[in-house]
């Protein structure tokens, strides 16, 4: 009996997303502590090469905010064997692209390169993480470069500060409230001395998943990888995990912010659960539910039909400690953002109040399928999946299976997670106007 | 003792072994080049002329679908706009479905369906493709468009924008399109307020009927398919799509501006400069000159180690990033800088991106860069073959630009075929800092000033931010102003309305100096508007009579009837109480915006006068008082614009008029001081009479 429930089960998971081509891929501990993730591809032949680093922003002195950002550009000044500006000349010499970026929680550095520079591209990453090289001329030209970033990409950009506006609210101990960018004050005061100790701490081998992805050969890989890393000693310091709680938000937070912009834009920020948690999933589903695709809740009603809306979306910020759910958009000229927020709200209580057909939920389950496939569609998306599965859920496996946690959320599942936590007390409004609207 | 030296020398041998295989500084070599293969593809042509390309991939269970309608481009015209909406609106409904229907069904299946004027792309999983079929088909044959559905796009496409008024990258990208092409060249219209209300469904239709033909266009389809089952897909479901004539539109080619052009759009708030350097190249697609450009370009600022970007950022620290690109085109290409630096460096990052420009044409770059440079592309090329898209690509630009059917097989060859020379070459043919757009949206309170010395006449263009050039002095009015209220508040400046009324008759003697000839000038008028005026500078006179129908002017023994808009003009200068009667007049006054004059604020006022012709007269803000008026003067020499500033108000009488005046007429300036004013001295009719 039990034999063959086992197997119609297992035919009935296989005709739902039986398509879906599985990720192969080996791991493993080296000595040192560095996780090690392998694919093979050999359909084209490039390899993309990552390195990830579980330190954010959230890892941040509060007064040195923008830290670990700042650090991240300074990771292509050099090392001993790669004088300045050496890092991007190799890399394009060898016909690669590379890059990085800085989130709450990590720090990802990847190329992908030709895959007969596989060992190029291993070396490069090797010395940067065994004795990169930094000196006051990187500091401070990267001091600039990074202040030209932060204002082009939030103060010289219209609702470019939403978010930042939006977390400095909705946390008040927990370090999710700056931004990864910072303050360009704390970007001026950071010292050398500072990022040496910072590279000390942070930047070895217990704290890096590096994940190789394309035309590779798993032996030869392996074994190139034990070359160049093997060597790299341990660090010596504890990596504490950030420990704060931020306690509920206790009540609505409403602001208004004034910007140089010229329609309103109206933002709801909810707190929830952080990644990976059961009501998690249920929010992906809610959010696919409210704004994915044209038929979507707040499109079709407030973007199509009521015409209140230029752009309307929602997403869920998918952080490590427990992140946002936000709700934001522009209102149509001549719109309110009153108005617009009004008919926000009814949308969200409808899914509070009623458990969705099964025909809306078909949909979300076939989104969500068609997203998923869709997802591993490249050799660099795939190592940096496999990384962040890892370091994040300590299962790679993930990138397979995930799926499955999407596929067990209930319709009551999402009418229950809305009810939760799309409450009053527990969100953040924002109002952006236009400048000219603020009483002087 | 040798013991002891025995085993030391044993661990050192072992020592040296472990850690002696690994010299870090030796840079690790490549391995053997992998063989870079392309992809096949399959193609048929449908009996209606579609042409179909398919590119297999088994590698997910999905399917692509891009259908590309390959029309000339169209001139909008007053209507910008509305070909960008042809290809919203398609969507929006069929014969048979509903926009509501259309968004359930693609959604349902968890697919992607996106249209535009020149095509549909639609993907969804394989086992899904069938149904995805059925709604692209109907949505690209029997499309139906609804008036309310095109104004849901108009009311949309108006909030943007507005939104992008504000937005100094938007702003940029719009003025450098209309630089760079022209209005007149389809690459360079843009849609405004204006052209969005103009837009009506049957341009829709027009649209739609005309261009929307199999027979002009490719459709790729990409993914985990073979040729016998696609071909089954595309004749079921495109079979029916009926072929006809379309015409090819012709335009003038837009040329480069023969002097760099500075370009300042003002955005007060900015803290940011953003830089483009822009111009239209004639390079056109698959010819030789392409692959050459391109190496050059991507040492000039196509990648993060090109020297724009290099100098810009990792040596000066002025931006998050700079770049250049270089486009061919069937009609007309594109050299395109675009970098976003703080306030205060904009000059010296222009002058750094206009001296690597330069450099690029005079000096020689190293075989060093050329062969990095080569890698680089080729790798870049390798990356691309990762997306089976890109085969698609390949095989829809072999039939469209009409590029030998191996293009693309032989492009790495032709690749390392560039030499140093060549590079130099199109340097030259391309690279043009003197024929250049230099386009600078920011603060222009801080930067303008700096900008002169990248043109030969010194000059900063204002644009607006359609690309009107603009004057720069032009500001924006406070809400509520009215011309009435403007008008109003000179009349309370200058005495009020009872007072103005009270006037009957004015006499105003006024002298100046030109070119060391001393004038007087004797104005007289008398309600409603009769004038005389006599001008003596000794050996010359001239008098001026209007007796409030017909003028004469008499000089030298000559006389001279006023007809005409001079006559028309003349009534309305003439009128004693001036602005109060305005309406009598038939002249309309219109509130046309503010600007400085002087260092101060000052409303400007049109006139419109009956004729046709206009005046222009600017208000003080602070002080209410007409402190300047402008007008169109024809002449034997040609036509000026004649400006008389107003200073010094004086009362008499209870009104204040203007003692001091500065008049300039084409080259000419003259001072004029009041030297005294009379109120109703009882003139008599006869003394204005036109004999």
């Amino acid at each position: 009996m039990k034999l063959k429930l086992f197997l119609v089960l297992f035919i009935a998971g296989s005709v739902l997303y039986g398509q879906t081509r599985k990720i192969e891929f080996t791991q493993y501990d080296m000595d040192n502590g560095i996780h090690v993730i392998l694919h093979k591809d050999n359909s084209t032949p490039i390899v993309a090469i990552t390195m990830t680093f579980h330190v954010g922003s959230k890892n941040e002195d509060p007064t040195r905010t923008g830290f670990a950002h700042f650090f991240e550009h300074l990771m292509f000044e050099g090392s001993k064997y790669m004088a300045r500006g050496d890092y991007d000349k190799l890399s394009q010499n060898a016909g690669g692209e590379n890059n990085a970026s800085t989130s709450f929680d990590k720090t990802f550095y990847y190329q992908v390169l030709p895959s007969n520079q596989l060992e190029l591209g291993l070396w490069m990453e090797s010395e940067r993480l065994d004795h990169l090289k930094i000196d006051s001329i990187g500091v401070e030209t990267q001091r600039k470069v990074v202040k030209e970033e932060r204002s082009q990409r939030y103060d010289n950009q219209p609702y470019g500060s939403i978010f930042e506006q939006t977390f400095k609210r909705a946390y008040k101990v927990h370090p999710y409230k700056w931004m990864p960018i910072g303050s360009a004050q704390y970007i001026d005061q950071a010292t050398l001395a500072e990022f040496m100790a910072f590279y000390k701490k942070f930047y070895v081998p217990q704290n890096v998943t590096i994940s190789v992805a394309g035309d590779i050969d798993l032996a030869k890989t392996k074994e190139l990888v034990a070359k160049y890393f093997a060597e790299i000693p341990r660090g010596k310091e504890d990596i504490k995990k950030v420990d704060v709680v931020e306690p509920p938000l206790g009540g609505e937070v409403r602001d208004v912010v004034y910007d140089n912009i010229q329609l309103p834009l109206v933002l709801e920020a909810y707190r929830i659960p952080a990644q990976g948690t059961k009501d998690y999933y249920a929010i992906e589903m809610l959010s696919t539910l409210l704004s994915k695709g044209q038929s979507s809740r707040l499109y079709k009603e407030i973007v199509d039909k009521q015409q209140k809306a230029l752009f309307l979306s929602s997403m869920n910020y998918a952080m490590e400690d427990p992140g946002l759910f936000v709700v934001y958009g522009i209102t149509n000229m001549g719109v309110t953002p009153e108005d617009l927020e009004a008919v926000i709200e009814t949308e969200l209580t409808k899914v509070k109040d009623k458990i969705i057909d099964e025909q809306e939920f078909q949909k979300l389950r076939n989104q969500i399928e068609s997203d998923f496939v869709n997802s591993n569609s490249t050799m660099i998306g795939i190592a940096n999946s496999l990384a962040d599965y890892y370091v994040y859920f300590g299962d790679a496996n993930l990138i397979n299976t995930e799926i499955d946690r999407y596929m067990k959320v209930t319709k009551e599942d999402i009418r229950d997670a809305a009810k939760k936590y799309l409450t009053p007390e527990n969100r953040v409004v924002l109002y952006y106007l236009p400048k000219s609207a603020e009483k002087k | 003792m040798k013991n002891k030296v025995l085993i030391l020398l044993v661990l050192f041998a072992f020592v040296s072994m472990n850690y002696g295989q690994l010299d870090r500084s030796k840079i690790p070599q490549a391995g053997p080049a992998p063989v870079i293969n392309l992809g096949n593809y399959d193609s048929f042509t449908l009996a209606n002329g579609l042409k179909v390309f398919v590119v297999e991939n088994h590698k997910l269970p999905k399917v692509s679908f891009n259908l590309i309608v390959d029309r000339t481009p169209v001139n909008e015209k007053d209507k910008a706009g509305y070909i960008d909406m042809s290809g919203q609106l398609l969507r929006t409904g069929t014969k048979t479905r509903t926009k509501d229907k259309i968004d359930q069904e693609v959604d349902f299946i968890g697919a992607s369906l996106s249209t535009s004027s020149t095509g549909v792309f639609g993907s969804s999983l394989k086992k899904h493709t069938n149904k995805l079929l059925d709604i692209m088909s109907d949505v690209v044959l029997n499309p139906q468009f609804k008036q309310e559905e095109l104004d849901k796009i108009k009311k949309q496409t108006l909030s943007g924008l507005a939104t992008q008024k504000d937005d100094p990258s938007s702003i940029a990208s719009n003025v450098a399109t209309v630089l760079t092409f022209g209005k007149d060249h389809p690459y360079g219209e843009l849609t405004t307020e204006t052209t969005v209300n103009n837009i009506s469904l049957d341009d829709i239709n027009e649209y739609y009927s005309t261009y929307f033909k199999p027979n002009i266009s490719y459709l790729a389809i990409v993914g985990d398919i073979n040729k016998a089952e696609a071909k089954k897909l595309v004749e079921k479901y495109f079979g029916k799509w009926k072929k006809g004539e379309v015409a090819k539109n012709t335009f003038t080619t837009p040329s480069q501006p023969l002097l760099a052009k500075v370009a300042m759009v003002d955005r007060p708030a900015s803290v940011q400069s953003v830089i483009n350097i822009t111009y239209p190249i004639d390079l056109k697609v698959g010819t030789p000159d392409v692959i050459k450009s391109n190496v050059m370009n991507t040492i000039l600022g196509g990648g993060f180690q090109s020297k724009i970007n290099n100098n810009l950022r990792e040596v000066h620290g002025y931006t998050y990033g700079a770049g250049s690109s270089i486009k061919a085109d069937e009609y007309v290409g594109r050299f395109f800088v675009s970098t976003t630096v703080r306030n205060s460096v904009t000059d010296s990052a222009i002058t750094e991106i206009l001296n690597e420009m330069r450099k690029m044409r005079t000096e020689k770059i190293t075989a060093e860069e050329l062969q990095s440079t080569k890698n680089y592309i080729t790798g870049g090329f390798a990356r691309s073959l990762e997306s089976p898209q890109t085969i698609a690509n390949f095989a829809i630009n072999i039939e469209r630009y009409g590029l030998a059917k191996d293009y693309y097989k032989n492009f790495l060859t032709h690749l390392s075929e560039v030499t140093v020379d060549d590079v130099q070459e199109v340097a030259k043919k391309y690279v043009k800092p003197n024929n250049a757009y230099i386009l600078v949206v920011g603060n222009a309170g801080e930067v303008a000033k700096t900008l002169t010395n990248f043109t030969i006449n010194n000059k900063v263009n204002y644009y607006d931010i359609y690309g009107n050039e603009v004057d720069p002095a032009a500001q924006k009015l406070p809400a509520g102003v009215t011309v009435e209220s403007v008008l109003d508040k000179y009349t309370e400046a200058v005495g009020g309305k009872e007072n103005l009324l009270k006037i009957n008759d004015k006499t105003m003697k006024l002298s100046a100096s030109v070119q060391g000839m001393n004038l007087t000038i004797t104005i007289s008028q008398k309600a409603p508007n009769k004038l005389s005026q006599n001008l003596d500078a000794g050996v010359f006179q001239q008098k001026t009579v209007f007796d409030g129908e017909k003028g004469k002017v008499t000089a030298m023994g000559q006389e001279q009837e006023v007809t005409g808009s001079a006559l028309e003009e003349m009534k309305v200068q003439a009128a004693i109480h001036g602005h109060l009667d305005y309406a009598a007049l038939g002249v309309k006054p219109e509130l046309s915006g503010m600007e400085k004059i002087n260092g101060k604020d000052a409303y400007k006022v049109t006139l419109n006068y009956p004729s046709g012709s206009k005046a222009i007269q600017y208000y003080d803000v602070e002080s209410g008082f007409l402190i300047r008026s402008t007008s169109t003067v024809e002449s034997p020499q040609g036509t000026f614009t004649q400006t008389s500033d107003f200073g010094d108000y004086k009362e008499v009488k209870g009104v204040k008029f203007p003692f001091k005046m500065h008049q300039s007429v084409g080259p000419q300036d003259i001072e004029l001081k009041v030297e005294s004013i009379e109120i109703n001295t009882g003139l008599q009719d006869s003394f204005f009479e036109v004999k």
